[in-house]
């Protein structure tokens, strides 16, 4: 039997207007499953209705029809919110409270005792690299600072359901990279992470199976590698090969019934070559 | 959890600048209060330090927390930082209850600090005054006499006050009953005369006036002849000893001489029996004005649960001043109800009902009954008076204003979560 972190059933979300006419329909009949221990993305333009499902998720919306489950509990449980952890799109915390201050405040609305609090608090604050800015009141932080600070309230509870919007916005190439290794660790840890950004390649990197919506309605869903691998085309990476013998292998194939589309040298991504320079320096 | 976000919400608050302002400007007005130009009686300063601080600073301080109470939720959800709280185990109504709390914290802070500089002013002042002038020091039940009359020849009456002449032609006799229950075996008796005092001679400073006190049952009595000055109230302890005999006393009163006079009524003689100092009396103000502050904390709170910060600001700020002028309110009610019954005769113009009127009465009656029924009566949290006078704050009073508050707290708690529960956070 399938273990679901998450389980939605047919979810339909209409916006009403003043009047309470029913006006913009952003969620229209949603049927989601994700299981524990998965990395889950969940993509899509701007306002094709993922921000919504995690507010509805969370029960900070309430659905015009459907359900949803979280760990096995109805998502208006309050009781499973003590092992949900939840990053906003954007940072939303107290300007006037240093990192501390913000992730004590969180830490007491999960009960977890002071003693707790101190140490989960100097861990988390080292572990998103702002140690040497614990002190400081986040009005004073950058968007990049803000938006770690913001992932260490989620997981200050150690969640087993982390559900992340768009984590890495705002964050510099090797912030993203220690956030996305950061959901790495947590799933080798067995927590489930839902992913939602529109940043594809966030996803590719480190989503298990991944759903696209658009307009509300889901579109796909399944995993990476069957939904991005093309099976009718082959590549082959080879190492050493000289530029001469390269004919003879395209002859090769060619004479197996096989189409050479193109031959090249492969790229390293941007964010490898942005990565290796940072850390050379 | 509600302990949370009381002192996160108390700490979000004190950081603001709109508190910090208004402090310095209670602080201001506290500090030039004893200043202010007053009448010529010697307890008029202690007496204007006190209403400035309870009329002007208070008010203040309420538009202040009227301020941040109704914006607080509105700015949590307009900046977003309540889906940080919404995403937690925190049920809505905790939320609801720690804003509430956390304000009221602010609210007794703000109040204990601005009543200390102003009970320190008080003391201060008083300390200068003369002694019969420092009754306005101390917390003292009221007895009104239940009778009164004037034996002999009345001189001349103007308006309700009754001229005798001295020399025993007419005496002026005032009765108190029931002064005495067992639970004021400690308490010291006094018994205050404002008479009016005039004189068929030129220059006059002082009046001879001949006291009697008698206690009704035993028919003891004792007499005593007091120089009463011009313009000044007249204090005189009774023996509690006498007064616990029976509990019912005759208070006689003319001037020694004949050619002095004096202009009585029925209210120019009280016996006070002294409840306790004016400290005890003044925290028990200040405790009635921190039930009005946590009124309008609920009402500022609930409106905020649904209306955005500006709206919920001027609703509140609407609720607060009408509460005060409910009375004018149920009085316009009754106006347009009956106009022929009106207490201060405003429609003297009116004699008849016009067709403006009837109309009038059709449309804004009813709503202005609702209105006086569901809207909060604020006067009733005044204590200023008993402090001006030097009356005890009465234990009655106190919880009564302690029970309507609780009344409009859970009517506007239940009110407030009904709306938060299904708020969405777009």
């Amino acid at each position: 039997m399938v273990n679901w972190a998450v389980k939605i059933e047919e979810l339909t979300k209409v916006y009403r207007d003043f009047w309470r006419r029913k006006s913009i329909p952003a969620l229209t009949d949603l049927n989601l499953s994700i299981e524990c221990g998965e990395v889950f993305g969940l993509l899509g333009p701007n306002g094709s209705g993922k921000t919504t499902t995690i507010k509805l998720m969370l029960g900070i919306l309430f659905p015009t029809s459907g359900r949803s489950w979280l760990l096995g509990y109805p998502s208006s449980d309050l009781k499973i919110k003590s092992k949900i952890g939840f990053l906003p799109e954007e940072s939303y915390l107290y300007k006037f409270l240093n990192a501390e201050e913000i992730l004590d405040f969180y830490g007491k609305l999960f009960y977890i005792t002071k003693k707790e609090r101190k140490y989960r608090i100097d861990k988390l604050i080292h572990q998103v690299g702002l140690t040497s800015y614990r002190k400081r009141p986040l009005g004073q932080y950058s968007k990049g600072m803000l938006r770690r600070i913001g992932l260490a309230q989620a997981i200050i509870n150690d969640p087993e359901l982390i559900i992340l919007d768009e984590p890495t916005s705002g964050l510099d190439p090797v912030g993203s990279r220690e956030i996305k290794d950061l959901i790495i660790e947590f799933k080798k840890q067995g927590k489930t992470v839902v992913l939602c950004t529109h940043l594809l390649a966030d996803v590719q990197d480190i989503c298990d199976r991944i759903a696209i919506l658009d307009k509300g309605i889901l579109q796909i869903v399944g995993t990476v590698k069957d939904l991005l691998s093309k099976k009718d085309v082959i590549e082959f990476i080879v190492r050493n090969l000289s530029e001469d013998n390269i004919p003879v292998v395209e002859t090769f194939i060619k004479s197996k019934n096989g189409d050479v589309l193109s031959v090249s040298h492969p790229f390293s991504t941007l964010e490898e070559l942005f990565i290796n320079i940072i850390k050379r320096r | 959890m509600i302990l949370t976000i009381t002192y996160h919400t108390f700490c979000e608050a004190f950081r603001k600048k709109i508190l910090h302002i208004l402090v310095g400007l209670g602080v201001f007005i506290i500090s030039l209060s004893p200043f202010f130009p007053t009448m010529d009686e010697p307890d008029a300063h202690v007496k204007i330090v006190l209403v400035v601080f309870f009329q002007v600073v208070i008010l203040l301080c309420i538009s202040g927390i009227i301020f941040l109470a109704a914006s607080s939720l509105p700015g949590e959800i307009e900046d977003k930082t309540i889906l940080g709280i919404l995403s937690k185990p925190v049920s809505r109504i905790k939320i609801i209850m720690g804003k509430v709390a956390g304000f009221a914290m602010l609210s007794a802070l703000v109040l204990v600090f601005l009543s200390l500089m102003n009970l320190i002013i008080v003391y201060w002042i008083a300390s200068g005054l003369p002694d019969e002038y420092r009754g306005i020091l101390k917390a003292r039940n009221l007895y009104k006499s239940s009778q009164f009359h004037v034996q002999g020849k009345v001189n001349h009456a103007s308006r309700e006050i009754l001229w005798i002449e001295g020399g025993r032609v007419a005496v002026a006799h005032w009765s108190f009953s029931d002064l005495y229950n067992k639970s004021d075996k400690r308490r010291s008796y006094e018994l205050e005369l404002d008479l009016k005092v005039d004189s068929s001679k030129d220059i006059v400073e002082n009046v001879p006036l001949v006291v009697r006190v008698e206690d009704v049952f035993s028919g003891e009595s004792k007499i005593e002849i007091i120089s009463l000055k011009i313009d000044e109230l007249l204090t005189l302890k009774l023996n509690s000893g006498f007064i616990q005999k029976s509990g019912n006393i005759n208070v006689s009163v003319f001037p020694l001489s004949r050619t002095d006079y004096i202009g009585v009524s029925q209210n120019d003689a009280k016996v006070y029996s002294v409840y306790g100092g004016f400290l005890s009396n003044y925290v028990k103000a200040i405790f009635i004005t921190f039930l009005k502050f946590l009124l309008i904390i609920f009402i500022s709170v609930m409106g905020s649960t649904y209306l955005s910060a500006p709206v919920s600001i001027a609703t509140s700020m609407i609720v607060f001043l009408s509460g005060h002028v409910l009375d004018y309110v149920k009085d316009f009610s009754i106006l347009i109800q009956r106009y022929d019954i009106h207490k201060y005769n405003l429609p003297t113009v009116i004699k008849e009902p016009n067709i403006l009127l009837v109309y009038f009465d059709y449309i804004i009656r009813k709503p202005l009954e609702w209105l006086t029924v569901i809207l909060p009566d604020f006067k009733r949290f005044d204590s200023l008076n008993f402090l001006l006078n030097g009356i005890n704050v009465p234990l009655e009073i106190i919880i009564v204003s302690l029970r309507y508050t609780a009344i409009y707290a859970v009517i506007c708690l239940f009110i407030s979560y009904l709306v938060f529960r299904k708020r969405e956070i777009f």
